[in-house]
C-alpha cells in the first residue's frame, strides 16, 4: 500500500510543479512572514501621537518626544486638520501662559489621559532623573503582538493547505480520475493518504519556514513539530471534507469561507474571552492548535500542556473524520 | 433586455447552487455571533501583579482607601499553578543580573478589580503577591507587568517595576516619569489641564465597530474572489467561448455575473447590518457604497481572470491581493497605528467610509468622494476586462 501512497504523492508533486497554486501556497506564507518582520515594529510602537506647533519651544517638543510620537506643524489650521483626521492624535498648543490640549472628540479615553498626564508632568517640571521608580527586565525580546500575528499565520497555513487538498479533489472529480482510481490496485485508503501527503507536507514546511524567518529559532522545536503534525492532520481532514462536499471550485471557495468562521472564532475566543469563559471554545480543534502554538512561541509551554492540546486536536479532528467518513467514502466511490 | 434576461438566467442558476445559500447562512452565523458573543462595551483583560513592601497595616490602609473610593473591589482569590522554572532578571540601570529558581507550586492570590469610579468601567485586575519573589515569578510566567510598591524612610512611595523586556523606550520613559512627584501633585496638575474637543464625535460600540469590517471583507472583497471562481467555472465549461457565436455581447455576460455578486452581497450585508445598526446608518449612502465597491472589486476580479486559464494559475495573484487588502484592518482596530503607506490601500478609505456611514453625523462628502473614485476605477477595470475577454474569444 505504501508504494501506492507514494505513487499518488509523486503524481501530485509532478502536477504541483506545473501548477502555480501549490507553489503559491508554499511561497506566500514565507512572503507574509518576511512582511511581518518589517511590519510588527511599527505596530508595537504605539503609546500616543501628539501634534505640536513649530512655534512651540524646543524644550517642550524635546520633552514630549521622550514619551510620544511627535508631529510638528507650521500653523494652527494645519494642526487642526491633522487632529480631525481619522486616526487618534492629540494636539498640545500654547495658550496664554500654559497649554491647551485639543482633541477631535472620538479618541479612546487613554489618549486624552496620556496627553493630559504628559503635559501636566512637563508643567510641574518632572524629569526622568528624579524618578522614584526602578526598572527591571526579564529580557524577553519578542512582543505578544508579534507572537499573535505569527500564530495567526500558522492558522492561515493550516487553512490554505486544506484548501489545496480541497481544490485538488475538486479537480480529480471534474477529471473523473476518482472513478479511474477505483479500478486500479490502489485502495481508497492509499488514495486518501497519497492525496493528503502534499497538503500536509506543505503545511509543515511552511510553518517551519515562517518560524525561522520571523526569528523564533530558540523555541522548543520538538513541541512545535508535534503541534504542526497534529495541525497537519486537521488540515487534511478539513481539505478532504471540503473537497468531497464540493462539486466545483465555487462550492470549494464557499466551503473555505465557512471554515474561516471556526478558525477566526477560535483565535478571537482565545485572545478576547475572559479565563472563566475559555471553556466555551474547547469544542474547536483550531482553538487547541492556536493555544499550543501560542504557548510554544511564547516559551511558556510545558510537555503536559502541549500533549493535552495536541491530544485534543487529534481527538476532535478524528471525531470530525469519523463523523464525515460515510460522506468521504461516498464521495470516493 | 438581454442584460436583464442574462441576469435572471444567472440568478436562477445561482439559486440552484450551493454557494448562494452558503453566503446567506454565513451572514446569519455572523449576525448571531455579533449579537450573542460580542459585548457592546469592551471588557478589560489587563492584569498586573503587585507586592506591597511595607507593614501590613500600611498596606491595608492604602487598599481600603481605594476600596472606599470605589476604585478597588475585592473579588474571589485566584489560583495560579506555577511551573518549575529558572530565569534571570536584569536591573535596567546597573545591568546587574539576579537569578531565580523555583519548584512547582500553587498560589492562591488575593484579587482586586480596579474600576474607574467616574465611568464605571473595569480598568484591570490586580493580584496581590505575598512575597516579592512570588510577584516576580508570576510576572515572568504570566508575561504581565509586575510591581513592588515600597514606602521609603521619608514615608513616600517608591516603585520597582518588572517589565518583560520588549517594551519600547518611550513606554519605559513614561513609567519613570509617572513616578516622579507625589501622586497628589501630579493628579492636581492633570485635573487643571485645559482640554478642548473639536466636536462631540460619536464613538461606535464594539458590535457596531465590527460591521464595516464584515461588510467590506466578507462582502465586497469576497465578491472579488467569487466572481473569479464563477468565470473560471464558465471557462472550464466553455460558456465564454459560446458567446462568440451568440448575438449577446461579452460585456452583458460579464455585467450579469457582477450583478449576481452584487445581489448576493446586498442580501448578506443587509442580514448583518440592519439588525445590528437598526436606523442609525445613512442607508442610501451605505447601499451606494456597497454596490459601487462590490462592482469595482468584481471588475478587478474579471480583469485578473482574463489573464489566466484556470483558477489554479490565477491563485497567486488572487491570494496576494486578498491578503494585502486585509492589512488596513490593523489601522482600523488600532487607530494610533496609521502609517501613510497604508492609506493607499483601497480597503483603507472603504473601511473608513463604511464607518462614517454608521456614524450619526456622516461625513457625506468623504463617502461620496470614495464612492466616486471606486466607481471610476471600477468602470475602467470593467472596460479593460471586457477588452481582454473579447480579445481572448477571438483567439
Amino acid at each position: 500500500m505504501l508504494k501506492n501512497v507514494f505513487k499518488i504523492f509523486s503524481r501530485d508533486l509532478k502536477i504541483a510543479r506545473r501548477d502555480s497554486m501549490a507553489l503559491v501556497i508554499m511561497i506566500m506564507p514565507v512572503l507574509l512572514a518576511v512582511g511581518l518582520v518589517f511590519f510588527v515594529p511599527g505596530l508595537n510602537d504605539t503609546t500616543v501621537n501628539i501634534a505640536l506647533l513649530d512655534s512651540d519651544t524646543s524644550e517642550h517638543v524635546a520633552y514630549l518626544d521622550q514619551f510620544a510620537k511627535i508631529e510638528v506643524f507650521g500653523g494652527e489650521n494645519e494642526l487642526m486638520d491633522r487632529v480631525a483626521k481619522r486616526d487618534d492624535v492629540a494636539a498640545i498648543i500654547p495658550d496664554g501662559n500654559g497649554y491647551e490640549i485639543i482633541l477631535q472628540g472620538n479618541e479612546p479615553e487613554m489618549v486624552e489621559n496620556y496627553a493630559k498626564a504628559l503635559n501636566a508632568l512637563y508643567e510641574i517640571g518632572a524629569t526622568k532623573e528624579e524618578t522614584t521608580a526602578a526598572m527591571y527586565s526579564f529580557g524577553h525580546t519578542v512582543s505578544p503582538v508579534k507572537t499573535m500575528l505569527v500564530n495567526m499565520l500558522i492558522s492561515m497555513i493550516i487553512m490554505l493547505s486544506g484548501m489545496l487538498i480541497a481544490i485538488s479533489i475538486v479537480g480529480e472529480k471534474s477529471d473523473n480520475t476518482i472513478n479511474a482510481v477505483n479500478v486500479t490496485p490502489a485502495s481508497q485508503t492509499a488514495f486518501v493518504l497519497g492525496k493528503s501527503m502534499m497538503g500536509g507536507l506543505i503545511a509543515l514546511l511552511s510553518i517551519i519556514a515562517s518560524l525561522i524567518i520571523t526569528g523564533y529559532y530558540d523555541i522548543n522545536w520538538f513541541m512545535i513539530i508535534l503541534v504542526g503534525l497534529s495541525s497537519m492532520l486537521l488540515s487534511l481532514i478539513v481539505g478532504f471534507v471540503q473537497g468531497l462536499a464540493s462539486d466545483d471550485v465555487i462550492e470549494a471557495a464557499a466551503n473555505v469561507k465557512m471554515i474561516i468562521i471556526p478558525i477566526a472564532g477560535s483565535i478571537a475566543g482565545y485572545e478576547l474571552l475572559a479565563d472563566k469563559w475559555q471553556w466555551t471554545m474547547y469544542w474547536s480543534p483550531f482553538y487547541w492548535a492556536y493555544k499550543a502554538n501560542m504557548l510554544v512561541l511564547s516559551k511558556t509551554a510545558d510537555w503536559p500542556t502541549v500533549l493535552l492540546c495536541t491530544g485534543m486536536v487529534l481527538v476532535l479532528s478524528l471525531a470530525v473524520y469519523f463523523f464525515s467518513r460515510p460522506k468521504i467514502r461516498e464521495g470516493l466511490s | 433586455m438581454k442584460l436583464l434576461s442574462s441576469y435572471f438566467k444567472e440568478m436562477r442558476i445561482a439559486a440552484r447552487g450551493f454557494y448562494f445559500y452558503i453566503e446567506l447562512i454565513m451572514a446569519v452565523i455572523l449576525l448571531v455571533i455579533l449579537l450573542v458573543a460580542v459585548n457592546e462595551e469592551s471588557v478589560s483583560k489587563q492584569k498586573e501583579f503587585l507586592y506591597y513592601d511595607m507593614p501590613p497595616a500600611v498596606e491595608d490602609y492604602i487598599i481600603q482607601k481605594e476600596v472606599e473610593k470605589g476604585a478597588l473591589k475585592l473579588i474571589e482569590p485566584t489560583e495560579f499553578k506555577m511551573k518549575a522554572v529558572e530565569f534571570e532578571v536584569e536591573n535596567r540601570e546597573t545591568d546587574e543580573l539576579t537569578s531565580y529558581e523555583f519548584e512547582k507550586e500553587i498560589y492562591n492570590l488575593v484579587t482586586y478589580e480596579e474600576w474607574d469610579p467616574d465611568t464605571g468601567k473595569l480598568i484591570k485586575t490586580a493580584y496581590i503577591a505575598e512575597t516579592e519573589e512570588q510577584m516576580i515569578r508570576l510576572a515572568f510566567q504570566e508575561r504581565k507587568i509586575g510591581a513592588t510598591i515600597v514606602i521609603d524612610d521619608s514615608g513616600e512611595r517608591a516603585f520597582r517595576y518588572y517589565n518583560q523586556g520588549y517594551e519600547t523606550e518611550r513606554l519605559v520613559n513614561l513609567l519613570y516619569i509617572l513616578h516622579n512627584k507625589l501622586p497628589e501633585v501630579v493628579e492636581a496638575s492633570v485635573d487643571n489641564q485645559n482640554v478642548r474637543k473639536l466636536g462631540e464625535v460619536q464613538t461606535l460600540n464594539n458590535r457596531e465597530n465590527l460591521v464595516p469590517v464584515m461588510v467590506v471583507f466578507m462582502g465586497s472583497l469576497m465578491g472579488f474572489f467569487i466572481v473569479v471562481a464563477y468565470i473560471f467555472l464558465d471557462k472550464t465549461e466553455g460558456v465564454i467561448r459560446a458567446f462568440a457565436v451568440t448575438p449577446s455581447s461579452v460585456w452583458k455576460y460579464l455585467l450579469s455575473k457582477t450583478m449576481i455578486i452584487i445581489t448576493t452581497v446586498l442580501i448578506s450585508s443587509s442580514i448583518i447590518a440592519i439588525p445590528v445598526l437598526r436606523g442609525q446608518p445613512n442607508y442610501p449612502l451605505f447601499y451606494l457604497l456597497l454596490i459601487i465597491s462590490t462592482f469595482s472589486f468584481a471588475a478587478l476580479g474579471l480583469f485578473i481572470s482574463s489573464f489566466y486559464d484556470t483558477i489554479s494559475k490565477a491563485f497567486g495573484v488572487l491570494y496576494f491581493f486578498m491578503i494585502a487588502m486585509m492589512v488596513p484592518a490593523f489601522s482600523y482596530f488600532i487607530p494610533s497605528f496609521d502609517p501613510l503607506w497604508l492609506r493607499y490601500f483601497p480597503t483603507y478609505p472603504l473601511l473608513q467610509s463604511m464607518k462614517e456611514i454608521i456614524m450619526v453625523s456622516t461625513d457625506a462628502v468623504y463617502v461620496l468622494k470614495t464612492s466616486g473614485i471606486f466607481l471610476a476605477g471600477g468602470l475602467l477595470l470593467f472596460i479593460l476586462a471586457n477588452y481582454r475577454f473579447k480579445k481572448t474569444l477571438t483567439v
